[in-house]
């Protein structure tokens, strides 16, 4: 059975939360739906792997009409799988993208987005965030000032039990655990090995000082309430600080 | 447009321009004294064909916007259909073209076996490699390698032993210009300076803003130490054949100016 259902975070941002099992934990692969009037913003498009259920949530979710837009965060393959079939269903989707060779990228016709700039998309101002936790270059963060979501990508994630698939970090009587973000942050953003925590810390602090947030919104992992930001921040940077001094690198001989 | 030269006997370069690059330059502080306004500057993708007496690799793909040129490229430098095609980790840059390539040879597609999405990138049917395993192709064998210094977590490096070469994919890239496209870093006018190394460090390995710089210099020795290579092949830079070791040692003044930086901007 197929679950149509998707999960409120503000009044227009609903979190379209599918997972991928690994041995003994999922990860989450989800999309993120903004509604602005009548029309629907997607914030990536999924994987293909689970195209058939995110496209029946947000038929469900838009009352049939699909989506307007796509604002992508970056071209890696579990976020950008679905942006042809979704065009292909719905017709007219708008795809705005941050990479600036999008021929590369396969994304020939996207509209350019600039990293540390804003722009209007279906009429919804949106401003693009340079990520200290990424791994591809042309990665953006996307800050929705109408929900002040902040949309991570592959940054803040955790991985999870599979009976918590639908948990937003409120939902946890103790947050997230550290050890979820550290598993998911060692596996995924490996140069963390080469982490100096404070230079992160800095880079983090800086971005939450601009800009208010009601939700992280990540990719892989439980959206992040506000009121519980502290707590995760302290937990990554921890998990931080465990990858790099797990990775040692022997002293140069003389 | 994809052209490519034989770097040795039966190993060849594959080379896609990509866009105009000047503008990046243009902004630099002073602009090096290597920039010639008037010739277009790029940032390559490079992939590598290896033809030995008994198997043909292929090192990555080019982008999507040359599947045509690299069909054609093997087209003309291969008499077989290609045998082995290596995926350095599935971004579209570098990957892109493996569906049309595995249409038309039937190679067997290779790819690391680090990371744990291999599904989602449909690699699960994949040969999956990584330290320790090896291909030999007749008059060359190739070594798997984790990646060091890297963007996606399914990564890998990879060398080979007859020639002693290095493919450090997104390490020791650089940008070039139009009228040095193919040439090796000892045939340009030029030195290949730090100017050029952080123009892509910066962007590409943008994470180095954030790093324990003595850690990653420390890192860069071993590297040395470890593969000690006469050639070094990356993918979005020019070959290297000479001085290589200097080349890698030049990358640690580069992570430390990237560190005194704000972060100079993104590529692809
Ligand atoms: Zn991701
Ligand atoms: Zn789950």
């Amino acid at each position: 059975m197929t679950d149509t259902t998707t999960i409120e975070l503000t009044d227009d941002v609903r979190w379209i939360n599918v997972c991928y099992p690994h041995e003994e934990r999922h990860e989450h692969v989800s999309v993120y739906l903004i509604e602005h009037g009548d029309r629907s913003i997607l914030i990536d498009s999924g994987s293909f792997y689970h195209r058939t259920d995110i496209r029946t949530r947000l038929e469900r979710a838009t009352g049939g009409d699909g989506i307007d837009a796509i604002v992508l965060s970056h071209s890696d393959y579990p976020h950008s799988g679905n942006i042809s079939a979704f065009r292909d269903e719905w017709g007219e989707v708008e795809l705005v993208a941050s990479s600036g060779s999008p021929e590369l990228q396969g994304l020939a016709d996207a509209r350019r987005c600039t990293i540390g700039g804003s722009l209007e998309v279906c009429g919804r101002r949106f401003s693009f965030i340079d990520p200290p936790l990424a791994d591809r270059s042309h990665t953006t963060w996307i800050y929705d000032h109408g929900s002040e979501v902040l949309f991570t990508a592959d940054g803040f994630g955790s991985y999870h039990e599979p009976g918590d698939c639908d948990t937003v970090s409120s939902g946890f009587d103790d947050g997230i655990t550290e050890t979820a973000i550290y598993e998911y942050h060692r596996h995924n953003l490996v140069w963390l090995r080469y982490v100096d925590p404070p230079k992160l810390r800095d880079a983090l602090d800086e971005i939450f000082a601009r800009y208010d947030v009601s939700f992280i919104a990540p990719i892989h992992g439980h959206p992040i309430h506000g009121d519980d930001r502290r707590q995760y921040c302290t937990r990554l940077l921890n998990a931080a600080d465990r990858i790099a001094s797990e990775h040692t690198v022997p002293e140069t001989p003389d | 447009m994809t052209n490519s030269r034989e770097i040795l006997p039966d190993v060849y370069w594959l080379y896609e321009e990509g866009p105009d690059r000047s503008g990046m330059i243009e902004a630099m502080e002073p602009i090096p004294d290597w920039y010639d306004p008037d010739d277009p500057v790029y940032i390559p993708q490079c992939a590598y064909l290896i033809d030995g007496a008994e198997h043909s690799l292929l090192f990555d793909t080019l982008s999507p916007a040359s599947t045509e040129h690299v069909l054609a490229e093997l087209d003309a430098l291969l008499d077989e259909p290609l045998e082995y095609l290596v995926v350095s980790h599935p971004d579209v840059p570098h990957a892109g073209n493996a569906p049309a390539i595995m249409a038309e040879h039937g190679a067997e597609l290779v790819a690391p076996r680090y990371g744990d999405d291999h599904e989602l990138y449909r690699l699960d049917d994949a040969l999956l490699v990584g330290e320790g395993d090896s291909i030999d192709l007749g008059s060359f064998v190739v070594d798997f390698h984790e990646a060091t210094f890297l963007d996606a977590p399914v990564s890998l490096w990879m060398s080979e032993r007859t020639e002693e070469m290095l493919f450090p994919v997104d390490w020791l890239g650089f940008p070039h210009h139009a009228s040095e496209q193919l040439r090796f870093v000892d045939e340009l006018e030029h030195d290949l300076d730090g100017t050029r190394l952080l123009q892509f460090h910066g962007r590409v390995l943008f994470w180095h803003q954030y790093v324990d710089v003595d850690k990653v210099q420390r890192e860069i020795d071993r590297l040395k130490r470890y593969y000690d290579p006469a050639w070094i092949l990356p993918s979005h830079g020019l070959v290297i054949r000479d001085d290589a070791l200097a080349y890698m040692d030049q990358l640690k003044g580069v992570v430390e100016e990237i560190q005194r930086r704000e972060r100079i901007g993104t590529l692809g």
